[in-house]
């Protein structure tokens, strides 16, 4: 069984110059252990899902169908305390994108770790900064730095500091949103040695959401392309990496450099569609190489092509 | 910070010396002194030729000794030496309460009134602004806050002064309901101190509210705009993700992010309390520094003006300094 | 593309309805500015606002006539009659006529014969007399102009002549006697003259006459060549024009409607000298770096820790006390240059940081390494950038500058040539006009202060989303 269920989420940002549908008719699972890679350029609502899965959509942004299923229950339509009391952090955390405005600069980092278990869980002060002091070792740091403040911390620092935060009340499901899009390629390396460590270790189910498709690659078991609010190709990571579908997959990956192909590296041309007002048909006809009459006209279903890889293209 | 007060003195002291002005006010020091000198002599020396003599010898000396033989940037030491101890000389044109003439016992005297006015209305002002600023913070675009902008807009607009004007022309004037100017009832000879209380109130009312009037809209605009800004960051998100209770998000995650650049904005503010309250003392004859400024300026008396420049200048640095050394305390990022 | 931009960025600003408010506002003070400068002498203050003579005729501090629509015509208007040439010309008598109307029970402040420009060659006698709506006629005074080519101004009220006159017409007609000083310690001159005596327990009462009043001004005299220039009769009313009278009568709509260009020039001339001097000192200092952004960081770091107020009136009281100062230089001047002096740091420290995070984009750093100038690049592409927020701080510094104006105004260190909304309301304040109920004298300026502050206040909040590209609405 699965440990999230996502069925038909829709995402609309209400604005005064129209509806954004940001997050279009998704489904996806995940199951315990699994590390699922949601990809896609930004603006095609990844980021959007991220938020969605907590249920912190900012406004003018709302959940408007479909459900989103934690353990067997569904969050779309929990009462708000009950979500605060028994779902946010306790079940599902999340490692947020701008690391660096993401902790609150005017407490020290071992009190923004503790809050969290002293709110969720009857613990005493003492037993919580013990907890947050092997959390902070798990995640290699120095067990002082939960004296220290933010602003003192480097970027690299503060990501970690983030990751055990996301990590503090053992949830079921971590969400990390770009969470190494601030920082230089070598930290970034070090971060990403941080997740695999924490998969192997803790056996944690994370949902890893990134434009860059060469760390989902390093890390994920199932990968969702998404485009336009839509997902376009998911499967399994091997199925996805080896023979892409989609074409727009197709010129993700082409995008990708790599040390020993011989391949050119090329580009998709043009530019993601403005959501309030997308092109009709198949969301990526206007830049697809491939388009076809259909493609203008009705929408792709999504079809299994074998082994649960999973396209949304008039090709199959 | 000393830095800063240090500059001010030295700009005042090449001011005052470029435009002449430190000629007169030494000029008027040695014949003050030469006149109570003279009538000393005259007791001792009885030849009116041999006394104007031994005057002049004097004058001279005098001269000498507060460098007036020499040219005004020669004197600047002296200048900024005596401004800091406020041995300015006599005032022309006012006595303290207790009857003394010197400038520093008469500002000395006053200093209090002007505090208790302006700490007043700040403090009134500050807490109405900090609610209702928050308040609207919370319902940004609806109705209420549109009205908060316009009022922070004509709040910034409004000449105090003459917000004092209409409201003695209505409350003091029109509806007779509190007293037009002044500290206390003249002739007021009961010592009840209860009493007492209840008449400075009294006498209070109407230059606070005129103070708060100007006030009370930049700290709404300015709360509100700190909050909202605030409620973007990045960190209010994670507190709401991490599953805290609202109340810890607002105390802990807004407000106390909040604080620091309130308290600049409130350190920015000050320099608009204290000049907004030099004119409404002098609308309101409140016995404060303000008034004793708008009578200086009246009389055209020097000593007086200067004196009240550097003490003003001097409020203001301190006030600063104090609300930066509570800036430290507030937020971390700025201690070492 | 740069275009594009541009009407992007005016279509939000528009977009807000504070911003076009303040578009209309200020339209309204550049036209009300624009009829000044082409209707308006241009040393009004000189000329006439500060020479007491040229008020003579008009009403002391009276209400506009407006309020009358509130208080039901209570209010005696202000009237000029005025007749160039005589009515009735007989061959040794040549009579001046003016009617007027009188419609309301309350009396003229006091009524002015104005005899203008006398000439002769034998001296003539001249009678004022008045006929009342009863067709009883008083003689007033008889004058006998000692040179040719003088003036007369006879004002009614506190003559004895006229006294006595009175006096006797009150006897003679209805059997009242009171005496001549009496009529004048009492001001009993109009009741008499407008009025009927009525007794009631032994006290005598006017009840005002209404109806046509006619003003007989005969000259007499055998001289042929003897004339009047222009007779006038000035009846003092109790309202006057739109906006009332100061104590001097001087006409209050006059100065507030000069206000608006003086406003507009201060406020406008000093906000566009500091966002160039600001913006030039924090361009230079966050572009240049090193010993010259030291400078000037801590030349704004003392500026902006100086108090204004304090300072500009230490200014202005140091230019007032030094005779060569105050003639060559216009207290208007130091305003503005004092108050450039004490507001451009402002700008400099936020336009150096801004400069700073400019800098660091890639497009300044692949300008500078393909070798373009300095100068090539703090004006193509540094200031650009900072333009609207310049542009956004100029719209408030313009109205702290009208304000600062005002201020000094009330404490008497503005330019007394030019008379300013300030400079109505210190004459008020010194008058004590809100202990005496004069509202007209104090309400209108301070609300002309508060809509020209108000007028860019609002343009300014109208440029934040600009500026503040956050508070944009999606």
């Amino acid at each position: 069984m699965s440990l999230l269920d996502v069925k038909n989420l829709k995402i609309y940002y209400f604005t005064l110059k129209g509806v954004v549908r940001a997050v279009d008719d998704v489904s996806f699972n995940v199951r315990e252990g699994e590390v699922l890679g949601i990809a896609g350029e930004s603006g095609s609502g990844k980021s959007t899902l991220g938020y969605g899965l907590m249920r912190l959509v900012p406004p003018p942004g709302r959940i408007v169908g479909g459900n989103i299923v934690v353990s067997g229950r569904d969050i779309v339509s929990m009462d708000e305390g009950t979500l605060r009391r028994e779902i946010r952090w306790k079940v599902i955390s999340m490692i947020f994108q701008g690391a660096l405005n993401a902790l609150n600069p005017v407490y020290t980092i071992g009190k923004q770790l503790v809050e969290p278990i002293i709110f969720h869980e009857d613990v005493s002060l003492k037993e919580a900064y013990e907890r947050a002091a092997e959390m902070v070792k798990l995640v290699g740091l120095n067990e002082d730095v939960l004296r220290r403040y933010p602003h003192e911390l480097s970027g690299g620092m503060k990501q970690r500091v983030m990751i055990a935060m996301a990590l503090i009340l053992r949830p079921k499901i971590v969400i990390a949103d770009e969470p190494t899009t601030a920082l230089d390629v070598v930290i970034q390396a070090q971060i990403m040695n941080l997740f695999k460590k924490i998969k192997k270790e803790l056996n944690q189910s994370i949902i890893f959401i990134t434009h860059d498709l060469s760390l989902i690659a390093e890390i994920a078991d199932n990968v969702a392309v998404m485009y336009a609010g839509k997902i376009v190709e998911y499967g399994n990571s091997d199925n996805v990496f080896n023979t892409p579908k989609h074409p727009y997959t197709q010129g993700l990956l082409k995008s990708i450099p790599r040390l020993k192909s011989k391949e050119k590296l090329s580009w998709i041309p043009g530019t993601p569609p403005d959501l309030r007002n997308p092109p009709v048909g198949c969301r990526f006809h206007p830049r697809c190489p491939y388009v076809m009459d259909v493609c203008r006209r009705e929408e792709p279903p999504i079809k299994d092509v074998g082994g649960n890889h999973l396209v949304a293209c008039w090709l199959y | 910070m000393i830095a800063v007060l240090y500059g001010v003195l030295i700009l005042t002291g090449v001011i005052i010396g470029v435009t002449g002005l430190s000629d007169i006010v030494l000029y008027n020091i040695v014949d003050e002194r030469l006149r109570i000198i003279k009538q000393q002599l005259a007791i001792k020396i009885k030849d009116p030729e041999q006394l104007n003599r031994a005057v002049e010898e004097l004058k001279q000396e005098l001269i000498r000794a507060y460098d007036l033989d020499k040219p005004w940037y020669a004197r600047i030491p002296r200048i900024i030496y005596q401004i800091m101890v406020l041995d300015l000389g006599t005032s022309r044109s006012t006595l303290s309460f207790s009857g003394s003439n010197k400038v520093a016992d008469i500002i000395l005297e006053r200093i209090p009134n002007t505090v208790l006015m302006v700490t007043t209305a700040v403090l009134i002002s500050s807490l109405v602004g900090l609610v209702v600023g928050l308040w609207s913070a919370t319902k940004v675009g609806s109705l209420l806050d549109r009205f908060t902008s316009l009022i922070s807009a004509i709040s910034y607009s409004l000449p105090t002064w003459w917000f004092g004007m209409v409201v003695i022309l209505v409350f003091a004037y029109e509806l007779r309901l509190f007293p037009s100017g002044g500290m206390t009832t003249p002739g007021l000879t009961i010592t009840d101190p209860i009493t007492r209380f209840l008449d400075l109130l009294w006498h209070l009312f109407l230059p606070v509210l005129t103070l708060f009037v100007a006030l009370v809209g930049s700290w709404i605009y300015v709360t509100r705009s700190i909050v909202i800004s605030i409620t973007k960051e990045d960190f209010i998100v994670v507190g709401r993700a991490k599953g805290l209770p609202e109340r810890v998000i607002r105390n802990r995650y807004l407000l106390r992010n909040s604080a620091p650049p309130i308290l600049t904005n409130m350190i920015l503010g000050l320099a608009g309390s204290i000049t907004g309250a030099i004119l409404t003392e002098a609308i309101f004859n409140w016995p404060g520094m303000g008034s004793l400024y708008y009578n200086a300026i009246l009389s055209a008396d020097i000593n007086m003006i200067l004196a009240l420049t550097y003490i003003y200048t001097l409020v203001y640095v301190v006030a600063r300094f104090i609300l930066e050394v509570l800036y430290v305390v507030l937020d971390p990022r700025v201690r070492y | 593309m740069k275009k594009l931009l541009r009407n992007e960025l005016l279509r939000i600003f528009l977009s807000s309805s504070i911003s076009k408010i303040g578009i209309i506002f200020l339209a309204i003070m550049i036209i009300a500015s624009a009829y000044v400068v082409m209707f308006m002498p241009l040393d009004f203050g000189l000329r006439y606002w500060n020479n007491p003579t040229f008020w003579a005729d008009y009403p002391k501090l009276v209400p506009p006539e407006w309020v009358n629509i509130f208080l039901g015509n209570k209010l005696l208007r202000h009237t000029i009659l005025i007749t160039e040439k005589p009515t009735l010309s007989l061959e040794d008598t040549k009579q001046y006529i003016l009617t007027y109307s009188h419609d309301t029970d309350q009396l003229p402040q006091t009524i002015v014969f104005k005899l203008n420009n006398i000439t002769f060659t034998y001296t003539p006698i001249i009678e004022l007399s008045v006929r009342r709506p009863d067709g009883r006629v008083i003689n007033l005074l008889v004058i006998q102009p000692l040179t040719s080519g003088v003036s007369e101004r006879v004002d009614l009220s506190g003559r004895l002549e006229v006294a006595v006159a009175l006096s006797r017409f009150l006897k003679d007609e209805f059997n009242v006697s009171i005496s001549a000083t009496e009529v004048i310690q009492r001001k009993l001159e109009f009741k008499i003259l407008m009025g009927t005596p009525v007794i009631s327990n032994g006290y005598v009462d006017f009840k005002t006459l209404r109806g046509n009043y006619m003003f007989n001004v005969f000259l007499k005299s055998d001289d042929p060549t003897a004339r009047i220039g222009s007779v006038e009769v000035v009846i003092f009313g109790w309202c006057y024009g739109l906006m009332g009278t100061d104590h001097l009568g001087r006409d209050l709509s006059q100065a507030l409607l000069y206000g608006f260009p003086v406003a507009l020039l201060i406020g406008v001339v000093t906000s566009v000298i500091t966002a160039v001097v600001g913006a030039l000192a924090g361009v230079v200092s966050g572009y240049y770096g090193g010993i010259v952004d030291e400078v000037i960081q801590r030349l704004c770091d003392v500026l902006n820790n100086i108090p204004l107020l304090p300072l500009l009136i230490f200014f202005m009281f140091v230019i007032r006390m030094n005779e060569e100062l105050r003639r060559t230089v216009s207290p208007l001047a130091v305003i503005i240059i004092v108050l450039v002096v004490f507001s451009w740091a402002g700008i400099a420290i936020i336009v150096r940081s801004m400069v700073l995070s400019i800098k660091s984009q890639q497009f300044i750093e692949a300008s500078v390494a393909v070798g373009a100038s300095s100068i090539r690049i703090m004006f193509k592409h540094i200031l650009p950038q900072v333009a609207p927020f310049i542009f956004a701080q100029m719209m408030f510094l313009t109205p702290s500058a009208i304000l600062s104006e005002a201020a000094l105004s009330l404490l008497g260190l503005s330019d007394p040539s030019i008379p300013t909304w300030g400079q109505i309301l210190e004459s008020a304040f010194a008058n004590q006009a809100m202990y005496l109920g004069l509202w007209w004298w104090i309400v209108p300026p301070g609300l002309l202060i508060m809509y020209s502050a108000i007028t860019f206040v609002f343009i300014a909040q109208g440029l934040e989303p600009i500026v503040e590209p956050r508070l944009r609405k999606v």
